[in-house]
């Protein structure tokens, strides 16, 4: 999330409003009493919706009606909020299912402590997903059943000592098997991807007789 | 032209373990190949030995806490299990040995040399072929490489002659030390050609990694598909080379030399040639001749089919850096030397036959691919290059 974010009250102009989203380059703005509490929720799509279009009104109205217009004429006031304390994948359920493109972070007295975006939810899914260390990535179909995961870290981690940068089992819609998306922390994973053969599991590596992008039907 | 290979038995003390794919054997059979095809006997080439790189100058892209763990724990060992591991050492890709600081001191010290004879003007192209450890990052040690020889060297140059430097390194592995260390440099242009980072180390080299800040369009990367054949690895490396000079206007090149794109190589999966080393060079020398006065530090880097691919892909870098005709039987002498240590049927020509390539499938598939890559790279990067767009 970011502290600090940019805000506007409820008495500002909408051209203030405005003018704030371009030299900033960002979307929304929390509206916030001098009080520090949240009100409502203003963004720059809700700016350009309340505006008069141009087809019947002159831009020296449309200037007009920016400059006279107060934000919360426009805001939105229901805001959806998220806790400080709120998990990472909680907020990302939230801005999917609300269809937002970035929540306040609310504490629990009302205070606003910072916004999160899209792109801080993306950030966070490319350093779940390991993109951060150097690493060679291997793809390793696990049935699923119990202690088929601690049996591929016991082979990487204890037995071949390798280091797991990072390791993701998307859990989706039941299925006979998951796929683990596993980064090692060595230039040289053939002992690995050898060991893991050798103990029944199909390993995702570039290879010429398997072509993995194919659909399963056709390996 | 004079040129200069910096060669000396001590660059054979970095070596980590007796079973370590980074093996200095591959050194000495390099070299020993270059001599036996009398590529060191010509006119202008000179062959000067190196000397240790000092603290000030490993401190310009590493931090004076990791240098002091590289200097302990090569002289007492790890306290702990897992004492190194805050700086990637102590692993199986690095493991500590005795005297880890004075050996990779040497190796850096060797392409500083390299660059020294350059910048001053006693040869035109220097060789470190113990050179090239690129993965080496700020404070931590990666992928075989303890400190990092280049990103010290274009340091050095960028400090004391202030030149702007093209990195040119076609080594399989992405070049992600020397690309990190320069990130925000205008000054720095970075060009690597890889294997795509979707699987293979360091994961990284993607297109869109461009620089930072002032540095935004001056870090170049083409990841090439696995299963990549030398035609389309040499169109889509030509593809931005020359436009990329144009515009940058470099004045040296610092070229990593990594051999690992090979067919034959255990940790990659390219599907190259000798040709890729003989051609790349070719192409980088050409511009240097143009935009440069012909300055090249080269250096080598990764390459782990050690009997059949190095020593012949480092003579080819050689003999093109040096300008000299390189002959394609290998010596009886050469060959007799070594065969019997080898665990390989050593090959008897320099240059692999370009008949007895067979085609891989989807080669249509991966050419394509690498072309949309070529394309993307020059969509976004040229017009950074070229100050066209103010890079929004």
């Amino acid at each position: 999330m970011h502290r600090d974010p940019i805000t506007v009250t409820p008495d500002d102009t909408l051209a203030h409003a405005l003018r704030l989203t371009r030299r900033e380059r960002i979307r929304h703005l929390p509206v916030v009493l001098p009080t520090g509490g949240i009100v409502g929720m203003l963004s720059d799509r809700d700016i350009r919706l309340a505006m008069p279009s141009p087809l019947t009104v002159t831009d020296e109205e449309r200037t007009g009606f920016l400059e006279q217009t107060p934000v919360a004429a426009v805001m939105t006031r229901e805001v959806i909020t998220v806790a400080p304390t709120e998990t990472i994948e909680e907020a990302a359920r939230v801005l999917y299912r609300h269809r937002i493109g970035s929540v306040p972070v609310v504490d629990a007295g009302g205070t606003l402590r910072g916004i999160l975006t899209e792109t801080d939810i993306l950030h966070a899914f490319v350093q779940i997903l390991g993109g951060s260390e150097p690493a060679s990535r291997i793809e390793i179909a696990l049935p699923d059943r119990p202690g088929e995961l601690a049996r591929v870290i016991r082979l990487i981690g204890e037995e071949l000592k390798l280091n797991i940068v990072s390791i993701v089992v998307p859990s989706l819609a039941a299925q006979e098997r998951k796929t683990a998306l596993v980064h090692l922390g060595t230039i040289d994973p053939r002992e690995a991807v050898e060991a893991l053969e050798a103990a029944g599991y199909q390993v995702g590596w570039p290879s010429l007789d398997a072509d993995l992008r194919a659909p399963e039907s056709d390996r | 032209m004079k040129s200069a290979l910096i060669w000396d038995e001590c660059f054979t003390a970095y070596r980590f373990r007796p079973d370590h794919p980074f093996n200095p054997k591959r050194l000495e059979l390099s070299v020993s190949l270059i001599e036996a095809l009398g590529l060191t006997g010509g006119p202008g080439v000179v062959i000067v030995p190196p000397r240790p790189a000092t603290d000030e100058e490993l401190l310009r892209v590493h931090s004076p806490e990791f240098i002091a763990a590289v200097k302990r724990l090569g002289r007492e060992g790890p306290s702990a299990p897992d004492d190194g591991c805050a700086w990637g050492l102590g692993t199986d890709d690095n493991p500590i040995f005795p005297g880890m600081h004075e050996a990779t001191a040497m190796v850096v010290g060797g392409t500083l040399r390299a660059a020294e004879m350059v910048m001053s003007g006693e040869a035109t192209r220097a060789f470190n072929i113990a050179g090239g450890l690129h993965h080496g990052h700020h404070a931590r040690a990666s992928g075989f490489c303890v400190y990092n020889d280049l990103a010290a060297t274009i340091a050095w140059i960028r400090e004391a002659h202030g030149a702007r430097v093209l990195y040119v390194d076609y080594d399989a592995h992405h070049g992600d030390g020397v690309q990190a260390l320069f990130y925000s440099d205008p000054e720095v242009l970075t060009l690597s050609i890889h294997e795509s980072g979707r699987y293979l180390f360091p994961g990284t080299g993607f297109v869109d990694e461009l620089g930072e800040d002032e540095g935004y369009g001056f870090s170049l990367n083409l990841p090439m598909e696995p299963f990549t054949e030398d035609g389309s690895w040499l169109e889509s490396f030509s593809a931005i080379l020359e436009d990329a000079c144009e515009a940058f206007r470099p004045e040296v090149i610092v070229l990593q030399n990594g051999c690992d794109s090979h067919a034959l190589d255990p940790l990659t999966h390219l599907r190259c040639t000798t040709r890729v080393s003989e051609e790349s060079v070719r192409r980088v020398v050409e511009m240097a001749d143009r935009f440069c006065e012909g300055r090249i530090i080269a250096t080598g880097g990764g390459g782990y089919a050690i009997w059949q691919v190095v020593p012949r892909a480092w003579t080819l870098v050689w003999a093109a850096l040096s300008g000299q005709p390189a002959s394609n039987a290998i010596p009886r002498e050469w060959l007799e030397r070594w065969q019997g240590e080898s665990p390989v049927l050593l090959p008897e020509r320099l240059r692999d036959d370009p008949e007895a390539v067979t085609p891989i499938p989807r080669r249509a598939e991966i050419e394509t691919s690498n072309r949309t890559v070529a394309a993307s790279l020059r969509r976004s990067a040229l017009p950074l290059l070229r100050g066209w767009s103010m890079g929004f």
